[in-house]
């Protein structure tokens, strides 16, 4: 197996607020890779990393054994396709037009999309079952729909690596078995994926590899088994059953100071 | 249900929907141009009929001396500065729209014009406008100001990366407000109450001035010049419209972008604005309605927002000019007055979240 990305040492902090701390992590190629940790551990942070989009305070992200800063983000875009959580997009875009921007590190100034583009862009639908959306507004499809055609925005750029930030979010029960079974078709066609998941039920199964991240903790990483375990996910997500959840206490102590 | 689809792809019941171009759009539009252009020359005080203009210009002479002089001297130079005035507006609103991701920009809505008329007033004022190098400074300077004001309306109506309706609204409101008025001031300073005071009322109306062929060389350069720097942006534009974030991620350089959007946009307000002044909501109309029939994808919208810009403008001044002759009406009225309630209809569908 070849490494997709390293991360070597990693620091990031938004501003004071520390994110990650001396992350030491590799995604192979054709993994399947769940982010969890509790909400604002970094989990978008460390995608968006591995994107290429932030640069880390230390340390060296390597992209097939190439430091990221040194790559154009054109080229970065061509192995690697982040799906955000949201897009806002401001026109009524089709799904089409919508899905031709995952060409755009392809494309040069003056010329338009080739027959190759149309051919990237109509596999990435297919792929993911949109090809009947395309003449579809973007900003009128149900959030099933939509979640399935960033995706094929990001397979346009034919990526070996796919960076997925919460795609179960705002999906109702069928349509996250959907999203499972587009994962799954996904690491058959050898596209590897990393994906921030707030839902641990839908894990295990499907994801190889576990990454857990918690504030000012260094990453856990394992199989699904190793982590997905009751007295390591309750010190990460600080919810210990015999313990008073920590909001309660705070609201009482503030209303003890009030009176 | 997704996994069935990798072994057999479905033969496709259409194909693109992207192929379906709209080249006819464009060919009626040039023909309506051309044809608007005709009428438009032949309405006034003196009539020319339509045929024996059209034979004049095809090299045949069939016109009067007094037609022809009225023709080359006046309506024609008026007609070619009305179709370069709505072309440069509609296509600068098309670009500041893109820029802002908002459909309400407009070079007078977000200041931009403002600017240019400000800087166009410091022209006037220290060289006449007539002589051909007075135009040359005053267009330049109408130039710095537009890119002055569109830079602090962009810097200050920004808000996490994102443009707020309301935060552009006011912010192009106070600077063009602040800008146009201090265009005023201008007034005061001049002792002579000579020509300068007269072109700055006309500009703060939104009259299209008689201009001269070496005048309207000018901002045909100006216009040419906006218009090829568009061709390479209207991608961009696109990708743009997915966030900032999303298109750095895609490779797009956004600062550059941005740098060159509000560049060319200012160059093609400065252009609109030397030759009209104060035009307002154009560039918000024209590019509205074409969205309407050919959706957002700006490559396609840009040829045919050149165009029927210059229509749209053509037909305004046209009765501008003639609807209550011999008096005449600034055709920046006539454009507040249709435009006004279609920005306010345009917001309120912005406010119900169906943008389009």
């Amino acid at each position: 197996m070849k490494p997709l990305i390293e991360f070597a040492h990693v620091d990031f902090a938004y501003g004071e607020r520390t994110i990650l701390k001396d992350l030491d992590a590799t995604v192979y190629e054709n993994q399947c890779i769940a982010v969890v940790g509790p909400n604002g551990a970094g989990k978008t942070t460390l995608l968006r990393l591995a994107a290429g989009t932030l640069t880390p305070a230390r340390g060296e992200v390597y992209l097939k054994s190439r430091d990221l800063r040194f790559l154009k983000q054109r080229k970065i875009a061509k192995s690697v396709a982040f799906v955000p959580q949201n897009v806002e997009v401001p026109f009524s875009f089709t799904v089409e037009q919508f899905v031709e921007q995952g060409r755009t590190p392809f494309l040069t100034m003056f010329s338009g999309p080739s027959t190759v583009d149309y051919e990237a862009m109509r596999r990435a639908m297919e792929l993911t079952d949109t090809w009947s959306l395309r003449s579809r507004v973007f900003n009128q499809l149900s959030g099933g729909e939509r979640q399935r055609v960033k995706i094929a925005l990001g397979l346009a750029q034919q990526p070996q690596l796919l960076l997925l930030d919460e795609p179960m979010q705002h999906l109702d029960i069928g349509r996250q078995f959907e999203m499972i079974d587009l994962i799954q078709l996904l690491l058959h066609q050898g596209i590897a994926i990393v994906a921030s998941m707030h839902d641990l039920a839908l894990i295990e199964g499907t994801f190889s590899s576990v990454w857990l991240v918690s504030p000012g903790e260094p990453m856990q990483q394992g199989t699904p088994e190793e982590i997905m375990r009751p007295e390591i996910l309750e010190i990460a997500f600080n919810c210990l059953p015999h313990h008073r959840p920590r909001l309660l206490e705070r609201m009482r102590d503030r209303m003890e100071h009030a009176s | 249900m997704v996994k069935e689809l990798t072994e057999a792809c479905p033969s496709t019941p259409h194909g693109w929907a992207r192929q379906q171009r709209h080249p006819w759009l464009l060919a009626m539009l040039s023909a309506s141009v051309v044809l608007a252009v005709l009428l438009a020359a032949g309405m006034g005080a003196v009539r020319v009929p339509i045929w024996s203009l059209a034979h004049q210009l095809i090299g045949g002479g069939s016109l009067s001396t007094d037609q022809r002089i009225i023709l080359f001297t006046i309506r024609l130079p008026r007609i070619v500065a009305s179709l370069l005035v709505g072309s440069a507006l509609s296509v600068s609103g098309l670009l500041f729209q893109g820029l802002f991701r908002n459909p309400l920009a407009d070079p007078y809505v977000i200041g931009s014009s403002g600017g240019a008329v400000l800087g166009a007033s410091i022209g006037v004022f220290l060289l006449p406008p007539i002589s051909v190098a007075g135009f040359g400074t005053t267009a330049m300077l109408a130039f710095t100001g537009a890119l002055c004001s569109i830079t602090l309306v962009y810097w200050l109506a920004r808000v996490d990366g994102r443009t707020p309706v309301v935060a552009l609204l006011l912010a192009g409101f106070a600077v063009s407000t602040m800008l146009s008025y201090s265009s005023y001031f201008l007034e005061v300073l001049d002792r002579d109450f000579g020509t300068g005071m007269r072109i700055l009322a006309s500009w703060l109306h939104g009259t299209i001035v008689q201009p001269t062929w070496p005048q309207l060389a000018i901002v045909t350069a100006m216009l040419v010049i906006g218009l090829a720097g568009s061709v390479p942006l209207a991608r961009n534009l696109n990708t743009l419209a997915l966030g900032e974030e999303y298109a750095t991620h895609l490779g797009l350089s956004v600062q550059q972008t941005r740098v060159a959007v509000i560049v060319v946009g200012s160059i093609l307000t400065a252009a609109a604005v030397a030759l009209g002044g104060l035009i307002s909501f154009v560039g918000l109309i024209v590019p509205h309605m074409l969205r309407m029939v050919l959706g957002p994808d700006h490559v396609r919208l840009l040829p045919a927002t050149a165009l029927a810009g210059a229509l749209f403008l053509l037909i305004a001044d046209t009765v501008a000019r003639t609807a209550i002759a011999p008096a005449e009406l600034p055709v920046g009225v006539l454009t507040a007055l249709i435009g006004g309630p279609f920005f306010l209809y345009l917001l309120r569908k912005t406010k119900q979240g169906v943008m389009s």
